[in-house]
């Protein structure tokens, strides 16, 4: 039974290569990506071998090594990823679950990352062989390791899908990993820059000695205990991986057996009282699109993500460029014309958002204007207040108040233009985006070159067609001040302009295309 | 006629459905019975041929066209991130329905479908029938002069098709035109007056209820222009248990 497991795990691999080219290029370049981190990995664990200082070598193994089963357990919790190896697939089957469990195991030693860890940990077997005993214990605590990180994998993989089975916790989820990603981008710059020559060691070895008795980091520090001659301690690291791995097939056999006789669950419902937005907006098709956009931008963890990532995007480029020397006094101008770019690029794919449920406005005749107008509503609300405010706090901080209209004009240049394009591309060139309900990290099925071009056109198309409105600033600080406010009209100008044009045309487009539009929401 | 590539979904279907019929479209599995319905509504737009309703072609008018049809597609997503109450007024809006018209109907709706209680909840948490019902309630809303119903009856429990048969029988006894298709030959024989019988995108058979049947009924009738039983051989195995 065991061995039919593993052959469905190589069955199912080998034909994800059987859908279309793309996804293949996909799952190749996933493969390439995997195999050229098990490269590097290998080099380095082989090149260790040469090296003297056995007692750094071991305390960068077990930290490294801790992170690293730590991110086995910790990854599938938060990205909750699709199971096609879920417990409950077998259910019906009226297999004994100790089968169950171990064929399930067995066959997550199939897959790219199970490669990558196999492959590493190979090479850190070579990175030890310095003597017979010492390349034994090695070995064993290798292929501990490997077992220990699949397990992990299992259970949480499992564990997310079991407890994450309602459709609102596991949208939760998908947007806490998006922020717990995005938030530690810049914790782990702040790290890199933290004088590693000075104290880097000492807090090496400290972590070392912590992470070695515990069940993350025992079995990567006995290979150095073995070689510094220090076998009782190796031993007893030895006991502590071999508890470890039994504890966790003790909890994942208990969670197949859970799991077995558990169907989904479901929450129960909330209620939402009244119309709410719809009862507060125009009593119009526009009115009612706006409100049902406003609603969906606070439902719908997709759009959680989009506006999750508008605030950290500046903080994500602020921090490099003070870092790498930049006067903070101008800095303080950049934030605020970021957010505008991405929150007027939010909505250049929304139609493809919401997948086959357009089939509403495609079936009623709902005029273009109409839907375009009331998609823009809520990215409005958030970016005139955006502009205003933001403005006015950038140029106090920034100490002159000077440059507060060219502020405002190229903040309303580029997030006008950005949402005259959008208007235009969300409904002449939809491309498939993630579905409704769906984890916001989960990729669409069937993606196209086209994609790839609609996102850079809408992203470059606000800038290019900003970028007199910049300069105007840029003229306005370092030459004359009497750009500030050429640079305010060009930038309401030309934004309304580019608004005025992006929602006709789209608009046109939106009437036209219906039903294909419907039809690239069914390809999707 | 539709086609998919070098796939020909329908070819040549050729219906005269009369105002005020009740009109059922029966036929086997991937028979081009959803893709016929969305070229009649407008969600999918056909190689060839022609739509019209009360005299308007709904591919060369369609926003006059779209406003006398209303629609229940099969398998298509709702908007349902909004509550049942919101989505019969998203519908009732688009449709161009006043606020008061939109409210009072809705409230209607509400009730003869039996989806009071299920009004404030997010459609994404109903179950299949219930949305269903609520997708037949926006179908409804804006009291077009045909109803193009796909698969209506699939998921939906029997009191509630009783139910919504009634206030179809109604609709069209006051002159309202029912287009569905449906697997439930019985429900078809009973409810509809006109049926329609599609195999691989043409119509093998249509007329009034009588005229397709004849003396047999509708379920031996389509079977037998579907291609008859195949009779299952070699099943002994199941009759003798292994255990």
């Amino acid at each position: 039974m065991v061995a039919q497991l593993l052959g469905l795990k190589i069955r199912l691999l080998g034909n994800a290569f059987r859908r279309s080219p793309w996804q293949v290029v996909g799952i190749l370049v996933g493969l390439a990506y995997g195999l050229g981190i098990a490269g590097g990995l290998v080099a380095v664990l082989v090149s260790a071998r040469f090296v003297e200082d056995v007692t750094l070598i071991r305390d960068v193994c077990t930290v490294a090594g801790a992170v690293v089963l730590l991110g086995f357990f910790l990854v599938p919790l938060l990205v909750g990823i699709d199971d096609t190896m879920d417990p409950r697939n077998f259910a019906l089957l009226g297999m004994p679950t100790r089968t169950i469990a171990g064929g399930l195991l067995v066959s997550s030693f199939v897959g790219v990352p199970a490669l990558v860890l196999g492959l590493a940990l190979l090479a850190s077997v070579v990175t030890w062989s310095r003597g017979v005993l010492v390349t034994l214990f090695a070995l064993v605590a290798a292929a501990l390791l490997f077992v220990t990180c699949m397990l992990a994998t299992r259970v949480s993989t499992s564990l997310a899908a079991f407890l994450l089975s309602t459709r609102r916790s596991r949208e939760f989820s998908g947007a806490t990993g998006v922020l717990v990603l995005l938030i530690g981008a810049p914790v782990a710059f702040l790290l890199l820059n933290v004088e590693w020559s000075r104290y880097g060691l000492d807090l090496l070895g400290g972590l070392s000695a912590i992470l070695g008795w515990t069940p993350l980091g025992a079995a990567w520090a006995v290979p150095g205990d073995a070689v510094a001659g220090a076998w009782g301690s190796a031993l007893l690291r030895l006991l502590l991986a071999g508890v470890t791995v039994g504890l966790l097939w003790l909890a994942w056999v208990a969670l197949v057996a859970r799991m077995l006789v558990t169907p989904g669950r479901e929450a129960a419902a909330k209620h939402y009282a009244g119309l709410s937005w719809f009862g507060r907006l125009p009593h119009t098709p526009a009115g009612a699109i706006a409100a049902r956009s406003i609603t969906s931008w606070g439902r719908d963890s997709r759009y959680w993500v989009s506006l999750i990532m508008i605030p950290v995007v500046p903080i994500l480029v602020y921090l490099p460029l003070t870092i790498a020397g930049v006067p903070e006094h101008y800095l303080t101008l950049l934030p605020v014309p970021l957010m505008c770019l991405f929150l007027g690029w939010t909505i250049h794919n929304d139609v493809a958002y919401d997948s086959t449920a357009i089939w509403l406005h495609v079936a009623s005749g709902t005029r273009g204007v109409a839907d375009r107008v009331g998609r823009l509503i809520p990215t409005l609300v958030v970016g005139i207040p955006l502009i205003g405010l933001g403005s006015a706090l950038s140029v106090f901080f920034y100490g002159d108040w000077g440059p507060l209209p060219a502020m405002l004009g190229v903040s309303t240049c580029i997030f006008l233009t950005g949402l005259g394009f959008s208007s235009y591309t969300s409904a002449r060139f939809p491309y498939p985006a993630t579905k409704p309900g769906d984890s916001p990290f989960a990729q669409p099925q069937a993606s196209d070159t086209g994609s790839a071009i609609v996102q850079s056109l809408t992203f470059t198309g606000a800038i290019v067609l900003s970028s007199p409105a910049i300069l105007g600033l840029l003229l306005g600080i370092f030459v004359d001040p009497y750009w500030f406010m050429q640079s305010l009209y060009y930038g309401v100008g030309m934004g309304l302009l580019a608004l005025v044009i992006g929602v006709w045309r789209g608009a046109r487009a939106f009437e036209r295309r219906g039903p294909e539009i419907l039809a690239s929401a069914l390809r999707a | 006629m539709k086609k998919f590539g070098p796939n020909t979904a329908v070819a040549g279907i050729d219906l005269q459905v009369r105002a005020g019929s009740f009109y059922g479209i029966v036929g086997p599995n991937g028979a081009g019975k959803t893709t016929t319905l969305s070229m009649i509504t407008g969600l999918l737009r056909p190689n060839a041929g022609s739509i019209h309703v009360h005299g308007i072609d709904v591919w060369a008018k369609p926003v006059q066209a779209k406003r006398l049809i209303g629609v229940l597609p099969d398998r298509l997503r709702l908007f349902d991130r909004l509550t049942g109450a919101q989505l019969l007024y998203y519908s009732g809006t688009l449709r161009g329905l006043d606020n008061r018209a939109v409210r009072e109907r809705s409230a209607d709706l509400a009730a003869a479908f039996g989806l009071e209680d299920a009004l404030n909840r997010l459609v994404a948490d109903y179950s299949a029938g219930m949305t269903k019902k609520i997708a037949l309630a926006c179908a409804m809303i804006h009291s077009p002069r045909v109803l193009v119903l796909d698969e209506p009856f699939e998921s939906v429990d029997p009191v509630s098709a009783v139910n919504v048969t009634e206030i179809l029988q109604k609709y069209v006894a006051s002159g309202g035109t029912v287009l569905l298709s449906s697997h439930g030959m019985d429900l078809i024989q009973r409810v509809c007056d006109h049926v329609a019988i599609i195999v691989q995108g043409t119509v093998l058979a249509s007329g009034t209820i009588a005229d397709v049947r004849g003396t047999s009924t509708l379920e031996e009738r389509f079977i037998e222009l579907a291609g008859g039983r195949t009779v299952a051989e070699g099943m002994e195995w199941l009759h003798s248990f292994s255990d």
